[in-house]
């Protein structure tokens, strides 16, 4: 059984059609990123997998389990699918410490103190163990998304979702995001990026997602997708970011 | 009588009459606080019965004035009900609901005022819509509004003055009574004057030092 399985996805929103059937399996393990041009409906596609978008027709299957928002299993499945935001969204009345252990603590019934040990252990791996007392609006950029990445772990979750982590970021900032994500992807973790770092996505990704219009114009591995792409847009869309 | 003798003859009754505007306006305050923040999420919630209940309340308050909201509850429903009820019932009752309903515009304008990434990261954490609530959102949108909350305290602090209608002896009511017998009408109303600023004034310069401290600006906690 795949990690994630996707069938027939749609997304309306109102009148407007952004996602017009969506076939894909994720298997464990993998790193999938998901480029496309902006408005293609990538970052929804990512959205509907942990039902912060409900789809209109179609499943989401993880582990087996449908994603429905308005079932009542859907918080525990969440606990399970973590998620990383273009613009953080830390909680800015929240320490970093606080950021890192709300999740285990009110989910999973861990003692503070456990949280506590956790919490720093992961910022420690995303290089902030001096920040844990700071709050969220101290920090820059690239150090919110990496206490984003230490949060989402906390939960241990088997499937992480990523929607644009750099794009926010200034130049200097992105690699050291791209760093933890990579230890992250080298250490396993089934990973669906939606991004615009083209050398990332050649670089970590398994299998590459072209999403245009609303469906999967084109995929394969990195090589394939980068060095030899079959389809038109694609083509037009590489030569575009490449360029820049 | 000189200005001090009667400072000294009045103060005592003016004070005590103060600790009754206080414990008026803390007791209604207390549970407008409660009845804001509740009446608030039923506004802002997806059941539609909630909502009208909302924004019913909300227009019942908003569109009477507060004297003939306290006639009515303290005169009109006993009445109808046929039950008693003491003057300082009646007043809770009044200026609570009252002071309910503005602040539960004034948190439901907060509540919304707080980013929906906050909310999606909540949840995406597996966070339930109650927790997402309590933890993550109103904490944000009480410090976004605390300086219309404080406004609104300073508001029904006054309008305890109108509760005296119905013959509770706060501030206003005693400044009457002592005018009355001593027709010193300037002295004594500055009097009243002072000690309403004095009260309301000390409340606005802490709610600024708590703004301070609870501020998200990047200067940490303290």
């Amino acid at each position: 059984m795949a990690k994630v399985e996707i069938r027939g996805l749609h997304k309306y929103f109102g009148k407007n059609e952004v996602l017009k059937g969506i076939d894909c399996d994720i298997e464990a393990g993998e790193v999938v990123c998901v480029i496309g041009p902006s408005g293609s409906g990538k970052s929804t596609f990512l959205r509907c997998i942990n039902c912060l978008e409900q789809p209109t027709a179609g499943t989401v299957r993880v582990d087996g389990n449908i994603m429905d928002a308005n079932a009542s299993n859907i918080d525990v499945l969440r606990e399970d699918v973590g998620m990383e935001f273009q613009h953080f969204n830390l909680f800015p009345h929240l320490s970093v410490l606080e950021n890192v252990t709300i999740a285990p603590v009110l989910r999973k019934k861990m003692g503070k103190e456990e949280a506590d040990q956790v919490a720093r252990q992961l910022l420690e791996r995303v290089g902030l163990a001096d920040k844990a007392d700071a709050m969220p609006n101290s920090l820059s950029g690239g150090q919110k998304q990496r206490v984003a990445i230490a949060r989402a772990l906390a939960m241990k979750p088997g499937l992480m979702l990523f929607d644009e982590p750099t794009s926010a970021l200034d130049p200097e900032m992105v690699g050291e995001v791209l760093d933890v994500m990579r230890q992250l992807a080298n250490e396993g973790m089934t990973m669906v990026v939606v991004t615009h770092e083209m050398g990332f996505a050649r670089q970590v990704a398994d299998r590459v997602l072209f999403v245009d219009g609303g469906v999967i114009a084109e995929e394969g591995t990195p090589e394939e997708v980068f060095g030899n792409p079959k389809n038109e847009r694609t083509q037009n869309f590489l030569r575009m970011v490449l360029q820049a | 009588m000189s200005f001090f003798e009667l400072l000294r003859e009045s103060m005592p009754l003016l004070l005590q009459g103060l600790v009754l505007t206080l414990q008026l306006a803390g007791l209604s305050l207390a549970i407008a606080m409660v009845l804001g923040v509740v009446a608030a999420l039923m506004g802002l919630s997806n059941n539609p019965i909630l909502r009208f209940v909302n924004s019913a309340f909300v227009a019942i308050i908003r569109c009477s004035p507060l004297l003939v909201q306290t006639f009515f509850i303290y005169f009109g429903v006993t009445g109808a009900l046929g039950i008693r009820m003491s003057a300082f019932t009646a007043g809770v009752i009044a200026l609570s609901l009252n002071a309910g309903g503005y602040l539960s515009e004034i948190f439901r304008g907060g509540i919304q005022a707080v980013d929906r990434g906050q909310t999606e990261a909540a949840r995406s954490l597996g966070l339930s819509a109650r927790q997402t609530t309590w933890r993550i959102i109103l904490p944000q949108a009480i410090r976004i509004c605390l300086p219309s909350v404080v406004n609104q305290w300073c508001i029904t602090i006054k309008d305890t003055s109108i509760i005296c209608v119905i013959g509770l002896a706060e501030l206003t009511r005693m400044g009457q009574q002592i005018i009355a017998r001593t027709y010193r009408s300037f002295e004594v109303w500055l009097m009243v004057f002072v000690l309403y600023f004095v009260v309301i004034y000390a409340i606005t310069v802490a709610s600024r030092y708590l703004e301070r401290k609870v501020s998200l600006d990047g200067k940490g906690r303290d």
